[in-house]
């Protein structure tokens, strides 16, 4: 084949936007090495504790009871979503030293739930969040290949390494790692899962145990366990480029989709590797209605459900590091200093480390020059910590396609903002224009998650 | 607020408790109520294939409870799998209580609740095989050692499974509170080798304390304070693998034993799944039945603290650990 047989960029059918990001070929239309398959998978992302989950509507399902669950992964298969995906916190959130009252709180343990949901499905992939730290590799890799065999080859692993002395003070351990060393453990433990997952007799002595015993459990479906891995930071990349088969990443904008692809493809190149070994799904939000102008209205609406006064101030309040319950929701940002010198006071999985007294003077400036109050500006703020997707069914599905063809992401990881009907309208209205777009499957590829997440077999 | 307080401690022998209808045996204790026929499953990769109907043919053949050991498979997660598959049997997987994290053993255990609809129960084992624990890198512990650490879990699963008030989500829109700090607990307990913080992750799951026995075979291991002080009852354990002869007289002459801990359940081991486990069991469950040894089947919507006869413990609220005590005191300055 000659060069001027390859299609041009031009006939790839990208949008205007989507092609001003890409820098290469129609076939590599972000970086030489990477080729996209055109294709969308979905995963249902079940978060359990989490801000955007709606719990005050008469339709707010039950956050733990099976029902809940069973509905909606049942709707998530309808759809063909290639997997369930179940988040995980080992302490429950606190908020100035209180568990935090204004959010969906409390969760079932997400391996015992998915080897429920095994029984009652047949093709979708179950997926926990297991974090590494807090748990015993050999103990932890039985379960996983527990849950394999008992699914026929449909588990999935999202390994996260979360540390901090203050989850830690519920486990043997406690606050053992140091959050340097906590991809260098990981990378350890992942290794003594593969060969408990291979059958082989491990001796590992590691910087804080030591592990002897016998792989005893026959292989599944798939080989053992798909391995994800969510955690954005370069440390965490490198890790997921060596050993992931899928990467949860927050980077649901299309800039910085492409960004994370092009940096995602050049370590897992680096790492000697297959580019297209490596899926990555976005976690995402999608607000859906038959009209653009009906989707916008129900945006707000959603929004307005999600941040109520209560949960704006406390938004303020976790990098504040004080009591603001005095200031007025409808009024503008708090002009006081922060009491802490770092924010994330309301611990959890998605706290951060940013300077307070830094960033609350531009969260000042920013709301005061859009004249924003603290309700509005709390509801712009966690609205754009995810990955969204709104629109009218026609247009959203247009822009997947676009992220598709120019291979800026593999799928989606979708958090429904009401439980159990979230899905709804995503399976009823999405899906069908996807798969008319040919960017999603019309059936499962096959029955392992492997199968039908595109990985080649092991 | 439904704060009621009771020894968390207290061990439950079914007093007060709704006698199970049924005939009761001349030897027993009529207080107490007829223990619960179960049947032991060893969760061995090879039996995956047929599982699933094989658990409904021991429900249908009115097994009050499925015992899930350890054959490689981990027992938690296969008796969750049962649960959406049956619908009145109790599933109480057979598993460590030493060589564990007892914060997740603890809420595995309590999910499985949720998911069965309060038919989860805890057959407590304490492993004394040096592989199990070089497999999580921890010495072997003595016996006395392991005695006191299956103890300790236990003693830290209650008080984790304890950490929320039944009524803890409140969804209380006027005021925008989903969950009530107010109506939940740390665990704060502190064992030989371990401290656990709590609260649980998980809501209090439909039997608030998920009922703990321990089997004939793992008392010695598991020691009396975790058996006999601390478990809500005992399995006795009926080995049918060279035959199912004796079963009625020993289940009658263990019920009719004064100085032997009570009775809760009567476990059938070592039955052969591979050639007529249903024919065996059929045939023992109706002659323990119609000798007033076993309780009746169980009914759909019953819970396994219901099978046994063991009331529902109350919450019990202890204001030194109430979780909103750092508010409490910081509006208070004094
Ligand atoms: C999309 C996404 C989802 C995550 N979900 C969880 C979760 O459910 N539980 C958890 O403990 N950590 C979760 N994490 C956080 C971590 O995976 C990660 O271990 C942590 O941030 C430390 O790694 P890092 O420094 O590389 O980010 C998530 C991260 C991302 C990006």
């Amino acid at each position: 084949m000659t060069t001027a047989q390859f299609p041009t960029l031009a006939d790839s059918g990208l949008s205007a936007e989507a092609a001003a990001l890409a820098t290469g070929t129609a076939e590599h239309p972000i970086h030489s090495d990477h080729t996209p398959t055109g294709q969308l998978a979905f995963g249902a992302f079940f978060q359990g504790v989490n801000s955007s989950t709606i719990w005050r509507l008469p339709s707010s399902g039950d956050q733990v009871a099976w029902e809940s669950f069973e509905s909606l992964v049942r709707t998530a298969e309808r759809g063909k979503f290639a997997a369930f995906f179940l988040g995980e916190g080992l302490r429950l959130r606190e908020h100035r030293k209180v568990p935090f009252e204004l959010d969906v709180a409390g969760r079932p343990d997400a391996q015992t739930l998915l080897a429920a949901l095994a029984a009652a499905t047949d093709r979708i992939g179950l997926v926990a969040t297991q974090n590494t730290t807090y748990n015993d590799p050999v103990d932890l890799a039985r379960r996983l290949q527990t849950l394999d065999l008992l699914s026929g080859g449909r588990a999935g692993w999202n390994i996260v390494t979360t540390d901090n002395a203050w989850t830690g003070e519920n486990f043997r351990r406690g606050g053992y790692l140091d959050h340097a060393d906590r991809y260098l453990h990981a990378e350890a433990f992942v290794e003594v899962a593969e060969q408990y997952w291979r059958g082989e007799s491990i001796s590992h002595d590691g910087a804080h145990y030591s592990v002897r015993t016998q792989g005893d459990l026959p292989a599944s479906a798939q080989g053992r366990p798909v391995l994800f891995q969510a955690g954005a930071s370069p440390a965490g990349q490198d890790f997921a480029a060596r050993t992931a088969d899928v990467i949860f990443s927050p980077h649901g904008g299309l800039e910085a989709a492409v960004d994370f692809r092009r940096s995602i493809t050049e370590r897992v190149v680096a790492a000697g590797r297959d580019p297209g070994s490596v899926k990555i799904l976005p976690g995402a939000e999608i607000i859906l209605a038959p009209t653009e102008a009906e989707a916008e209205e129900k945006v707000r609406w959603v929004r307005d459900l999600q941040v109520g006064p209560e949960q704006a101030i406390a938004l303020l309040e976790q990098y504040w590091g004080r009591d603001l319950s005095g200031f007025d929701p409808e009024g503008p940002l708090p002009d006081v200093a922060p009491e802490v010198s770092e924010s994330g006071v309301t611990r959890g999985a998605g706290f951060q480390f940013a300077k307070a007294e830094e960033l609350t003077r531009t969260w000042r400036e920013e709301a005061a020059q859009k004249g924003q109050s603290i309700l509005e500006f709390a509801r712009e703020k966690s609205g754009a910590r995810r990955g969204t997707f709104t629109g009218s069914y026609d247009t959203v599905a247009e822009r997947l396609a676009d992220f598709a063809r120019l291979g800026a992401i593999d799928g989606l990881n979708i958090t429904p903002w009401l439980i159990p009907s979230g899905l709804d309208d995503i399976v009823d209205h999405l899906v069908p224009r996807l798969q008319e777009r040919g960017v999603y499957p019309a059936e499962y590829a096959g029955a392992t998650l492997r199968e039908n997440l595109g990985l080649d077999p092991l | 607020m439904s704060t009621t307080t009771s020894s968390p401690s207290s061990v439950a022998h079914g007093h007060g408790a709704p006698a199970p209808d049924a005939t009761t045996a001349a030897t027993s204790d009529p207080g107490r109520a007829l223990p619960v026929l179960a049947v032991d499953l060893v969760a061995d990769p090879e039996l995956l294939e047929g599982l699933a109907d094989l658990a409904r043919g021991l429900e249908a053949a009115g097994v009050g409870a499925l015992t899930i050991s350890d054959g490689g498979l981990h027992p938690i997660h296969v008796a969750s799998h049962l649960a959406p598959l049956t619908r009145d049997v109790a599933l109480l997987p057979r598993t460590d209580a030493v060589y564990v994290e007892p914060f997740h053993l603890a809420t595995q255990l309590m999910s499985l609740d949720h998911i069965s609809h309060g038919r989860a129960g805890w057959l407590l084992t304490a492993e004394t095989d040096p592989a199990v624990a070089a497999a999580v890198g921890r010495t072997t512990l003595g016996l006395e050692a392991t005695a006191r650490e299956a103890a300790d879990v236990l003693e830290a699963s209650r008080l984790i499974w304890d950490s929320w008030a039944p009524d803890a989500v409140v969804r209380d829109t006027g005021r925008g509170v989903y969950v009530d700090a107010s109506r939940l607990q740390y665990a704060d307990f502190t064992g030989e080798t371990f401290s656990v913080r709590g609260p649980a992750i998980t809501p209090r799951s439909p039997q608030g304390l998920v009922p703990v026995l321990v089997a004939d075979t793992d008392r010695a291991a598991a020691g009396e304070r975790a058996a006999v002080e601390l478990a809500d009852g005992r399995a006795l354990d009926l080995d049918v693998s060279t035959g199912s002869g004796a079963v009625l007289e020993t289940v009658d002459a263990a019920r009719a034993d004064e100085d032997g801990p009570p009775v809760h359940l009567v476990r059938l081991v070592g039955l052969d799944l591979e050639a007529d486990p249903l024919g065996t069991v059929t045939e023992l469950a109706t002659a323990l039945r119609e000798q007033g040894l076993v309780a009746p089947a169980p009914t759909t919507g019953q819970s396994l603290r219901e099978q046994l006869g063991l009331p529902l413990p109350p919450y019990s609220n202890d204001p030194a650990r109430r979780s909103d005590r750092a508010r409490l005191t910081s509006k208070d300055p004094a």
